[in-house]
């Protein structure tokens, strides 16, 4: 994928809801046009009706205000409606876009942790979208501006001169703020999106600090994060502050200006009452879409910031770029040969068709090279060697063949919001619970393999998660499975029984456990010993296990 | 599991929020007094125009003329002064406020008892920690500043038409039963709808954590479209309620315009009346006019920032929620237990139905070892919880040194490492200060040597400074679980309860890690929870349990010569270790 600037991201979504946002922009030009002219229809009224006392006349111009009052109300409403409908929509989809980029098979590299990742696919994703609100407020703003200055050249050329330049210099004036207002929002918004990312993973670590009673020190420390936003905050408080007090300022000099003028010409009787009410109105009015500037401008600001993050996270590069071999594969199994990879050197691992290989790793961070290599999320651009899945080399597969050819069922059990049949994916579950011993856990409850389950497990205990995890695995029935120590969480009896259980269900197809279980070695075809990166021993758990004392060491119990 | 945490009515929430203000007085006086001369500035212009109006059609000369435009100039750059102060302060005042209430939910967050942890939807913690934090700060930080100010423009305003005629402005006050029913129409209709946005939020949030978290298993599982239909699904939902709400905020704002309508209309109309009647001068009229006309954005944005301030509202109730909850006090009077001996009398503990623990009692006596074995769903973690302090019994006691473990002070005398490890991210020695906030290098350095991660620890790129967890350095299941144990060992606790914490190991870490648990828990009173035997061997004493009943207890080698449940697990572990094949 081809880098994204925020800006880019911004034109898109504009580009996405072209029709509606057309739509929303004209109806709120003619909203401001109708604000603008409320006040030149106060100035009209109090000149022919109130200073006259004619009756017909006060009641036909609050017909036209009744008029002019109607048509502002629809056009706001189903503008904004419209706009609103397009904001809402384009947020969704890029929250969608930002999860189905985390969440690509092919992997990213984005180096954001999961709470980060969540506020850019929610605040953020949102706070870009408000460029869209911008975008329509700004034609809405110019053409109140417009019809004003239409109204005052009329009345008079050189005052409505005046109200033209003016309004420029004013907003010049306001932007010189602008890009020191961006970076205080900007360092405000990643200092608070920092606090947050603390909070969350905090929080998702309370266990831990529970256990030791180490919540008051972490709430300290986020208090001291906590702090640091808040000064940020100020920060941006501040030029907010300073940004605010010039924009009321400099449109009231302005409007000084416009009355003293007017007054000028009202005394030698070149402006009528009525004009003068209308000018000064105006004059006053005109502090608003001036004010409207302003808003646009800090709105983009911080939608830029947003945007900025957002594209970032969309166009950071995949980690895998897969081939498009599918299947069916010529052969079945998986072969390793000569495989360097973190620490891995030079490694040889062949699990054929209908073979149980058990693995023990004396290095945990082997194991951890190897079940990361056999999962498919390393790019070959980074091991050395050759990797076949079914006899076909694993770069050259597809990554749906890939993954459906080898699954690795990871040590830390992740299960999802659902029930024990959603988590177990597949119609008949009862021989995979088997072989996986956890009847038991389907049985314990009365609405059976309904049972709730909450996100990531936690109402099941460890032993039970591990058991529903490994159930899972062998009910997606893959050609290679691979298993990551999958019975460290249940006693020595269970333990015995699920290795019988996978020997049996896994007969006919490939499996690597890594393990130091004496009891799932037991049941292996074939163990082979990893050390310093590379196989150093193979054979039965029974043959190893009397003539090596290392490997004795390593599995006793 | 799926419950939420508790929401705070409105009126408790804004009595929270009133306290805040209230301790911080001297700032909250200054940001009163800002924001009302701020405003009161405001007024100046439309009343000298007023003035000029009747000056000039009384035959005023062009120096009074220049006169009124400087005091309207003069009365901008106050305006425009006064109003950036109160700006920045307003924002001072709300942020610090905000910074308060997001610390003190955290902290009620990070002490919510065991049970309750348990039976809460992680995303609803999430939610409270993350997105509603940044909804009430978008809140703070950009419309309540405005609120403020048009609040305090309304309430002047409507003072300063009063003060021009009393006519005029009671005309004006014709536009306020329209405000009125309009924001009656609208209240009873938007709050509910909120609420269930919120909860659409927190849906949607909870989706995404699930698939965020478990990222490697969705893969490996090939769930992704699952996963993003399932969070487009609650995305979508969510929209269409935020789509609902604004829909609904639309025929406020007709309402809205309706009241500006009248409102105007009526004082057009008055001033017409009483000008007729050489009641009041066309001036005056034309002030109240200007006045009531400078009062749409006002009310419009009051109205507006009511609708944000009600979402913010929402989250904001969510948050005061936690906030108020209680934070678990401390005994009245802490007591020292005498020495480390744990006993445990009676327990007997349920979740739901069968009794999950029954009539357990044991002793361990200062500095030894109890290893606790039994099948799943023998009652194992649950004795442990207990045993720690984090779960309440049923029945029965717990005691240390003499004490009932609630009256002493129990994150400093034990410390339970639990099945599931996490690592903080940043800095590794953060992290390990989080057991002890003021350890020294040295400390940590002796401590990582105490777990045996010195090693890997100095090999790391910028040693124990090193930034680790999810997005920086990953650290491996058994380096993760030796930081776990020596953060036990700075907490350096009297009683370490050890639930499968060297479980999590895998394959070849698993007798690293049982030494470095051997170490880290060196002359502490220990109740190992044990399913590798070899830590049961190593243990002074074993209790064996079976559907929450103690069946057997005794050493090692007794238990195995007696010939029961645990030599049968021996026996079983054994067969295993010697690699005979059945």
């Amino acid at each position: 994928m081809t880098a994204l600037t925020g800006g880019q991201l911004l034109r898109r979504s504009f580009r996405r809801h072209r029709g509606r946002l057309t739509a929303t922009t004209a109806l709120l030009c003619g909203h401001q046009a109708a604000e603008t002219l409320v006040p030149v229809l106060i100035g009209v009224t109090i000149d022919q009706a109130v200073s006259t006392g004619d009756t017909t006349r006060i009641l036909l111009w609050l017909g036209v205000l009744a008029a002019l009052f109607t048509s502002l109300t629809l056009c706001w409403r189903f503008g904004a409606r419209l706009g609103v409908v397009a904001q809402q929509r384009e947020t969704h989809q890029l929250r969608i876009e930002v999860v189905s980029r985390v969440l690509d098979p092919r992997g990213h590299r984005t180096g954001r942790r999961a709470g980060e990742i969540m506020q850019v696919a929610t605040s953020d994703a949102e706070r870009a979208m408000y460029a869209m609100h911008a975008l329509t407020l700004v034609p809405a703003a110019a053409t109140a501006l417009a019809v004003a200055a239409v109204v005052l050249l009329t009345i008079h050329v050189p005052l409505g001169l005046a109200v033209l330049i003016g309004v420029p210099v004013l907003v010049a004036v306001l932007q010189v703020l602008g890009p020191l207002l961006t970076r205080r929002a900007t360092a405000a918004q990643e200092a608070a999106g920092h606090t947050t990312a603390l909070a969350t993973d905090l929080v998702r670590g309370v266990r831990a600090l529970r256990g030791i009673g180490a919540q008051d020190s972490a709430a300290a420390s986020y208090r001291r994060s906590s702090r640091a936003t808040l000064g940020a905050s100020l920060r941006a408080a501040t030029t907010n502050g300073v940004y605010q007090g010039t924009s009321a300022a400099v449109s009231g000099l302005f409007l000084a200006a416009v009355a003293g003028f007017a007054g000028w010409l009202a005394v030698d009787g070149t402006l009528t009452i009525g004009e003068l009410i209308t000018v000064v109105g105006l004059a006053q009015f005109i502090a608003e879409p001036v004010r409207l500037f302003a808003i646009a401008g800090q709105m983009l600001a911080n939608a830029r910031a947003s945007a900025n993050r957002v594209a970032d996270l969309l166009s950071a590069p995949t980690v895998l770029t897969p081939g498009t071999r599918t299947g069916p594969l010529p052969d079945r199994g998986v072969t390793l040969r000569g495989v360097t990879y973190r620490t891995l050197t030079g490694l040889d691992l062949t699990v054929g068709p209908g073979e149980t290989v058990g693995v023990v790793g004396y290095e945990q961070r082997d194991c951890d090279a190897l079940v990361e290599l056999l999962s498919g999320a390393v790019p070959p651009e980074d091991y050395e060697g050759t990797i076949t899945v079914g006899g076909v080399p694993a770069p050259e597969l597809d990554l749906a063949t890939g993954r459906r050819e080898v699954l690795v069922e990871h040590h830390d059990v992740a299960l999802f919001e659902g029930t024990l049949r959603t988590n177990l994916m597949v119609e008949d579950p009862a021989p995979a619970l088997r072989a996986a011993a956890a009847e038991d856990i389907v049985a314990a409850h009365p609405d059976g393999l309904d049972h709730p389950v909450a996100d990531r497990g936690t109402t099941l205990s460890g032993g039970q998660r591990q058991r529903i995890g490994l159930a899972r695995a062998l009910a997606a029935d893959p050609p290679v499975l691979v298993l990551r120590d999958p019975t460290t969480a249940v006693d020595a009896m269970t333990e015995e029984r699920i290795a019988h259980g996978i020997a049996e269900l896994r007969r006919d197809a490939s499996t690597v456990v890594i393990t130091s279980s004496p009891a799932l070695l037991a049941v292996a075809d074939r163990v082979v010993v990893i050390a310093d990166g590379h196989v150093i021993a193979s054979g039965t758990h029974t043959e190893l296990s009397e003539v090596d004392a290392r490997y004795q060491e390593a599995v006793l119990r | 599991m799926s419950e939420l945490l508790p929401i705070a009515s409105a009126r408790r929430t804004a009595a929270a929020l009133w306290t805040e203000v209230r301790a911080l007085p001297v700032l909250g006086v200054l940001t009163a007094v800002a924001a009302v001369t701020a405003s009161a500035a405001g007024l100046v212009a439309p009343w000298v125009l007023g003035l000029l109006v009747d000056d000039i059609s009384a035959g005023a000369d062009r120096g009074d003329v220049l006169t009124y435009a400087a005091v309207i100039g003069g009365a901008a750059l106050l305006a425009g002064v006064l109003t950036g102060l109160s700006a920045v302060l307003i924002s001072r005042l709300g942020e610090t406020v905000l910074a308060r209430l997001r610390e003190r939910v955290l902290d009620r967050t990070l002490h919510l008892p065991a049970p309750t942890l348990d039976k809460v939807k992680s995303g609803d913690l999430l939610s409270r920690v993350g997105d509603d934090v940044s909804v009430v700060t978008t809140a703070i930080s950009q419309t309540g500043p405005t609120l403020a100010a048009a609040l305090l423009t309304v309430v002047l305003t409507g003072g300063g038409m009063f003060a021009l005629d009393w006519r005029l402005g009671l005309a004006g006050l014709a536009a306020a039963p329209f405000y009125v029913l309009a924001v009656r129409w609208y209240l009873p209709r938007s709050g509910p709808f909120y609420a269930k946005e919120r909860v659409a939020i927190g849906d949607r949030a909870q989706a995404m954590v699930s698939a965020l978290q478990s990222a490697p298993t969705v893969r490996a599982y090939r769930l992704e479209a699952g996963h993003t239909a399932a969070i487009n699904d609650r995305s979508r939902a969510a929209m269409d309620l935020s789509i609902g709400v604004f829909r609904l905020f639309t025929r406020l704002v007709a309402r809205m315009n309706r009241a500006e309508f009248v409102g105007l209309g009526v004082i057009l109309a008055t001033g017409f009346l009483l000008v007729r009647e050489d009641l009041v001068t066309v001036g005056a009229v034309t002030a109240a006019a200007l006045y009531f006309h400078r009062l749409f954005n006002p009310v419009g944005a009051l109205i507006m920032e009511f609708d944000e301030v009600q979402a913010a509202g929402a989250s904001l109730a969510r948050l005061v929620g936690v906030a108020d909850l209680d934070r678990p006090t401390g005994p009245a009077e802490v007591r020292e237990p005498a020495d480390g001996t744990l006993a445990l009398t009676g327990i007997a503990h349920r979740y739901e139905e069968p009794l999950v623990l029954d009539d357990v009692s044991t002793t361990v006596p200062a500095g030894t070892r109890l290893a606790v074995v039994g099948a799943s769903g023998a009652g194992k973690t649950t004795l442990a919880g207990i045993a720690a302090g984090l779960l309440e019994q049923e029945r029965g006691t717990v005691v240390l040194g003499g004490v009932p473990i609630g009256e002493l002070d129990r994150a400093r005398h034990v410390a339970m490492l639990s099945q599931e490890v996490h690592v903080f991210s940043g800095p590794l020695i953060e992290d390990l200060r989080l057991a002890k906030p003021d350890a020294t290098e040295e400390e940590v350095w002796a401590a990582l040597a105490v777990v045996g991660a010195d090693g890997w620890a100095r090999a790391l790129e910028s040693g124990v400074d090193t930034v680790v967890g999810e997005s920086a350095h990953a650290l491996t299941a058994a380096q993760a679980q030796q930081v776990a144990l020596a953060r036990l060992v700075l907490a350096d606790p009297t009683v370490a309860i050890l639930d499968e914490a060297t479980a999590e190991a895998g394959s070849a870490g698993a007798r690293d890690l049982e030494r470095a648990a051997l170490a880290a828990t060196e002359g502490r009173t220990t109740v190992i929870v044990a399913h590798r035997l070899t830590q049961a061997v190593m243990a002074d004493r074993i209790l064996v349990l079976d559907h929450g009943k103690v069946v057997e207890s005794g050493t090692h080698d007794e238990l195995v010569a007696a010939g029961g449940r645990y030599a049968e697990l021996w026996r079983s572990w054994h067969v295993a270790d010697l690699g005979v094949q059945r």
